[in-house]
This record gives C-alpha cells, structure tokens and sequence, in this order.
C-alpha cells in the first residue's frame, strides 16, 4: 500500500494505444520500452512528488482503460480529478475524434477538472511529416475554444512530457489556494457538493 | 476368565451413568455427564462468570481511560513511579476528583450500548436507545475502543478531546438512526472534515499526524456503527446485492478469452496470484473498517498486477488491468457486494483515500462492476444469438472446447492442458479416489481385526476347555484337611477353649 498522500488526481484519457501508458511511463520512469503492440507499460497508478518553486506537489496518476467497451465507466474514473489529460494519437485522426468525446464529458460532469490537451507521437511526424493527421494550428484552436492547454508530446524522445506535467502541477499549486479559500466560504450546508462526497454511484 | 473378555467391549460401571457430581440422579452426556439439575447450576456458574468477567473488562477500560485523562492532564506526575510520587501527585488527585466523576458518567454513556452493563449503572444517565450495537459484537469493539484509548493516551490534551468529540459524536448517531443513509453518511463525513480541521487549526497537527488520528477515529467510528449503517433496511442494498449475486451466476460462462484478459492460467504462479486475488476479494466483506475493506481491494488488484507482469513479461497498465479485475470479480462473486461498495462510498474518510492508491483500485472495482451489470454482447465480442445462448444455459462455451471430457476423471491429463479449473477437478477427483481405496483398506483391516478377535476368544475358550478337560476338576477327598475338616463350619468361632485353659 502507498502510505504517500496524494495532493491532486489527474486522469489519463484517450483511445487505446495513443500512449497514455506510455507518456506515464517516460515522465515516472524516463524510459521507453520498446516492442511491436506496445500499447501497455507502466502500472496503473503512479504518485509522483513533483517541486512547484517551495513545495511539493504529489500528483496522483490514474491511468485508465481506453477501450469503447469501458466508455461507459469512464465517468467513474473522472470523477473527483482536478486535471485531466485528454491523449490522441498525432497520426490517427479517429482518436483526436474521441479526444473530443472526452473533452465535452469532462466539461458536462467535472468542472473543476482542469483541460489537457494532448497530442503523442510526435517523434514520427518529426521523421516523416505526412503521417501527420491532425493540423497543429486545429487543435491548438480547440484547445483554447476549451480553455485548454495544449502539448505535443514524445514519450520516445521525452520531448513536452516533463514540461506538461509541471505544468498541471503548476497549476494545481495556484488554483489549489483559489479553491481552498472558496471552499472555507461556502456555507457548511452545501458541503454536499464538495467534490469528495460523490466518489461513486454506479447505477 | 473368556466371561470377562466379552464384557469388557460393551460393559459401562453403574457408576458411569449416574451424575458427576454424585448426587444420585442419572447423568447425560450432552450436559457433560451431569444430571439436568446439576448441569443447570454449573452453567449458570459459568455464565456469572463471563458476566463478570465482562464487567472487569468494562470496568478495566474506563480505568484505562481515566489513566489516559490523568496522564493528559498531569504529564510530568508521569515521569516518577505512582508510590514516590505520591505527595506531589495528591494535588492532582483532588482536581482529578471531579474530572472523574464527571468523566465516569461520560463513560457510562459511553458503555450503555452494551445492555449489560447499562442496566447495572444507568443510575444517572438514561440508557441510550442503541439496541444495534448488540451485545455479540463487542468483543471485538472491546478490543477497538481499547486500542483507541491506548493510542490517545500518546496525545495528551488533544487525545482527550478527540475522545471526546468520538463519543459525543456516537451518541449523536445513535439517535440518528432512522435517518437515510445519505444522510448518515453526510454526517460521518461532516464529523470527519469537522474534527480534522480542528485538529489542523487548534492543535496544530502537521498534516501527517492528522492523517493518522483520523484514520484512528475512522476505525474506532466504523466499527461501533458498523452494525447500524453497513446495508442499512432503509437503502435497497440488499436488493442489490442480491441482483448482482444473480447476475454474476448468470455469467458463469464468460471466458477469461472474452474479455481479452492478459493472463495465463496455465502458468503456476499466475494461477496462484488468482486464487490469492479472488480470496483477497472476498476477505473484504469481512471487515468492518472502511479502509480495511479498501486494503483487500488494494492486494487484491497488486495479486492481479503480478499475475498480469508474469504472463506478459512487464508490467501492465490500465487496459490489462481492468478486464482481469472483471475476471476476478466474475469468479469470486464477492458476498454483499453492492452494499460494501456503498459502505466504503459513504464512510470512507474521503479526504485521502479517493485521490491515493486505494482509490485507484476502489473505482476500478466500481468500474468492473459497472460493467458486469451492463454487459451484453457488444462487449464481448459476441453475436447477440450467442449471447443469447450462453445466457439462457442452451450452450456452453466451456464445453465446446473440451466437450465431454470432464466427467470421466480418467482423462485428466488431456483436459488438464485445456482447463485448469478441469485439472484442479481431477486432481481432486483423483485425491478423492484414493482417500476411498483408503478407506476401504481400512474397512477391511478392521473387519479382519473384528474377526480375528471373535476367533481369539473362541480359540481361547476352545484352550480353555481343553484344558478342562484335560485335567478335569477333581474334587479330592477333603482328608488333606482332615484336621479342620470339623471346623469348616464354624470359622467363626474362636480357637478351640481346651489348649488354652490347659497352657494357661
């Protein structure tokens, strides 16, 4: 059992094989494993300390299954995150489809869930860039009509991954003392709908 | 001599069947070899005596408290041993008088849930309507509340608050109870963020040492209010339960092969993890603490990480993961499910355990569930007409596959390769068979020792007779006692007078 505690949650979503797993793996581990249908590395959860300028931060990582036949449950695993980062496959125009699925999920059942917009692979559009399938100015316009951060990542070359989690770490720090002194003024009845109560009504 | 043998089996001593305590009536073993009178009076001896004995226990914990207050409230009298520091400590004494007196009726309340002792001291406070925390339990909620005063001991003054605050908040509950469970929920969960605030802003608790007491508090709550709020009749957890029980029967047959799990039975050790996973699984309903609960989820899904790494040669992500968790779940079949998913959902302390690890695991298991209560055939890859088939019992996955050979246990190894829970059949089967031929060897044995020991009996009665007759009884003429042979009949009598009276 993990004794650390975990300051914030932050989901990883998108289809299968965009490389959720992968992106985890390289920022946790710095590695890249390499294999023909290397779509799974990495354990599911990661706590990772990450500095923000005095503190620490622990991200709580979940990585979480992206197949369609989980789509439905996909909203339990959400639930309660305070970033999300909403993978696609640069080469593969259909995950950037389900990327969008995800981002309006998130918009209707989290609002306190911050955006992460983030395009994988982008070491193979480097190599060749007719691979390419998603325009980066379409989604850098998609990622701001979301209020999202967009990153181009490479868990092959690590290029953006640290970069991107820092960033959700960063943030976390200056929204987490804008939530606190929020949530201390809500008045004691409504603590209902503070985002811990509600973990998980399955049906 | 051959008459005595023959009795010895079977002969019982008059003695044996009367009552133990010799009082002339006729025992019975069932009363432990005592007559019904007899036996009435010893239980109820022992039954005072486990009465008593939880009256020490009772009365030992309030003294452990009372140590606990005295010891938060005059921390350097701690230092010396109790005789030496007798003059400095009496000052203390006669402030702790009144602390204690107050604090024994506190303690009372704190007691009454246990009827016993209630109706013995509830001289002063009325008994709390708390029936729920039946008498049965509190062995174990004994032995909680002893540990909690045990670990409170350790913070002095904050101690004795939180300790205070638990049982102020107890009580509270107990008069909650026809409440919803969202609302108890609601309030655990106030009492929770309540006390953890104030530990952080009155006592100044370095967020660590918070985490700790309150995972303390959790324990110590949850366990007294177990009874009252774990699937509670107001909720239809019950009915739930029940529903998903069913449904999981109904999918006996989804294959590991269906949902695309990535481990391999075959392979010892995987197999090993699987039966740990499943028995961690089923472990959870037998615990009352919330997180306790969320630690049986946790091993069991680390027993799934390591099945997952050894099959597949690394370490496995979510899309592994989550349909083995289903897997597991569908061969476990988890008593009460339903009900302890709520009742980690509504009193868990959330503040850690849903963003940390636990967390992890505790949702991927809702998701499993989740799952096996909307699965259909889109989700299996199956057509809707086999779906169909395998549901309504008119077809067996299983058994297309290994058709017919699972009940001749003689071709164990053929399906051993196709099936391990086959292999496991037979392996017991053949276990089986040979605790019978074992059996039968030792029927038989006996059966000769029974005849043999009729033949030794006869054969000794045979010697016996011969012997008889070899050397018939002759009844010699009684010349060789001819001297006495007047006197045989009167052995009584004294010596004969005549010698006598002559020496003397």
């Amino acid at each position: 059992m993990s004794a650390m505690r975990v300051d914030a949650k932050v989901v990883m979503l998108g289809k299968e094989s965009v490389g959720k797993t992968s992106l985890v793996e390289r920022y946790v581990h710095h590695r890249f494993l390499v294999g023909p249908y290397q779509n799974t590395i990495g354990a599911a959860f990661v706590a990772k300390p990450i500095q923000v300028g005095e503190k620490v931060i622990t991200l709580g990582i979940w990585d979480t299954a992206g197949s369609e036949r989980y789509e439905a449950m996909s909203r339990i695993y959400y639930r309660g995150a305070r970033a999300a980062v909403v993978c696609y496959d640069l080469t593969d125009s259909s995950s950037f489809q389900r990327a969008k699925f995800w981002v309006k999920e998130l918009q209707n059942c989290e609002e306190h869930c911050k955006i992460y917009l983030c395009g994988t692979k982008s070491d193979m559009i480097e190599g060749d860039r007719s691979l390419r399938q998603i325009d980066y100015h379409d989604a850098q316009d998609f990622a701001e009509e979301i209020g999202a951060q967009y990153f181009e990542t490479s868990s092959k070359t690590g290029k953006n991954v640290d970069e991107l989690f820092q960033k959700v770490a960063e943030d976390y720090n200056s929204s987490a003392f804008q939530f606190m002194t929020e949530e201390t003024g809500v008045d004691l009845g409504q603590k209902k709908d503070s985002y811990f109560y509600s973990c998980c009504h399955n049906n | 001599m051959s008459q005595r043998t023959e009795r010895r089996g079977i002969h019982v001593d008059q003695s044996d069947l009367l009552c133990k305590k010799g009082c002339g009536y006729y025992g019975n073993a069932a009363w432990q070899g005592l007559c019904s009178k007899c036996w009435r009076e010893e239980y109820q001896r022992v039954r005072q005596k486990q009465i008593q004995d939880d009256w020490a226990l009772a009365e030992k914990l309030q003294r452990e408290e009372e140590e606990a207050y005295a010891s938060s409230h005059a921390v350097h009298s701690q230092s010396a041993p109790g005789h030496a520091s007798l003059t400095p400590f009496s000052k203390f004494e006669e402030k702790k008088t009144n602390e204690k007196t107050r604090k024994v009726t506190t303690v009372k309340k704190f007691f009454s849930p246990s009827s016993r002792t209630a109706s013995k001291k509830e001289t002063q406070e009325g008994k709390t309507p708390s029936p729920s925390i039946s008498r049965h339990a509190s062995f174990d909620t004994d032995q909680v509340s002893k540990d909690f005063v045990e670990f409170l001991k350790n913070l002095y003054k904050p101690g004795r608050e939180i300790h205070k605050q638990c049982r102020a908040f107890l009580v509270s509950m107990s008069n909650k109870k026809d409440l919803g469970a969202d609302e108890l929920s609601e309030c655990v969960q106030d009492f929770y963020q309540s006390l953890a605030d104030r530990l952080i802003s009155h006592f100044k608790g370095s967020s660590e040492s918070v985490e700790q007491v309150m995972d303390q508090v959790e324990k110590y709550i949850m366990t007294r209010l177990y009874k009252s709020v774990f699937c509670p009749e107001t909720t239809d957890d019950e009915k739930k339960d029940l529903a998903t029980q069913n449904r999981i029967r109904a999918l006996h047959w989804v294959t590991i092969q269906m949902l695309c799990v990535s481990m391999d039975e075959e392979i010892p050790e995987v197999s090993e993890n699987v039966v740990k996973a499943i028995t961690d699984v089923i472990e959870m309903d037998s615990k009352r603490v919330p997180r306790d609960k969320l630690a049986c989820i946790t091993r069991c899904s680390k027993h799934i990480f390591s099945a997952i790494r050894i099959t597949k040669n690394e370490p496995a992500s979510a899309d592994d993961f989550l349909p083995a968790l289903i897997y597991i779940v569908l061969k476990a079949n988890p008593p009460r499910l339903q009900s302890n998913i709520q009742y980690i959902t509504r009193f868990c302390n959330p503040s850690r355990l849903m963003t940390g690890e636990d967390g992890y695991y505790f949702t991927n298991l809702c998701c499993a569930v989740a799952f096996i209560e909307k699965l259909d055939a889109q989700s299996l890859n199956l057509s809707p007409e086999e779906f169909e088939r395998y549901m309504s019992g008119q077809a067996s996955p299983r058994f297309s596959s290994s058709e017919g050979t699972w009940p001749d246990g003689s071709q164990g190894v053929g399906t051993a390769v196709t099936n391990p829970v086959l292999a496991q059949l037979n392996t017991n089967l053949e276990l089986l068979s040979g605790l019978c031929s074992r059996q039968e060897a030792v029927m038989e044995a006996a059966q000769s020792l029974q005849s043999e020991f009729l033949s030794w009996t006869q054969s000794v009665q045979r010697e016996v007779n011969d012997i008889l007759e070899k050397y018939p009884l002759e009844i010699k003429s009684s010349k060789v006692s001819a001297i006495d042979a007047n006197n045989v009949d009167n052995e009584n009598l004294p010596s004969p007078i005549k010698p006598q009276v002559f020496a003397g």
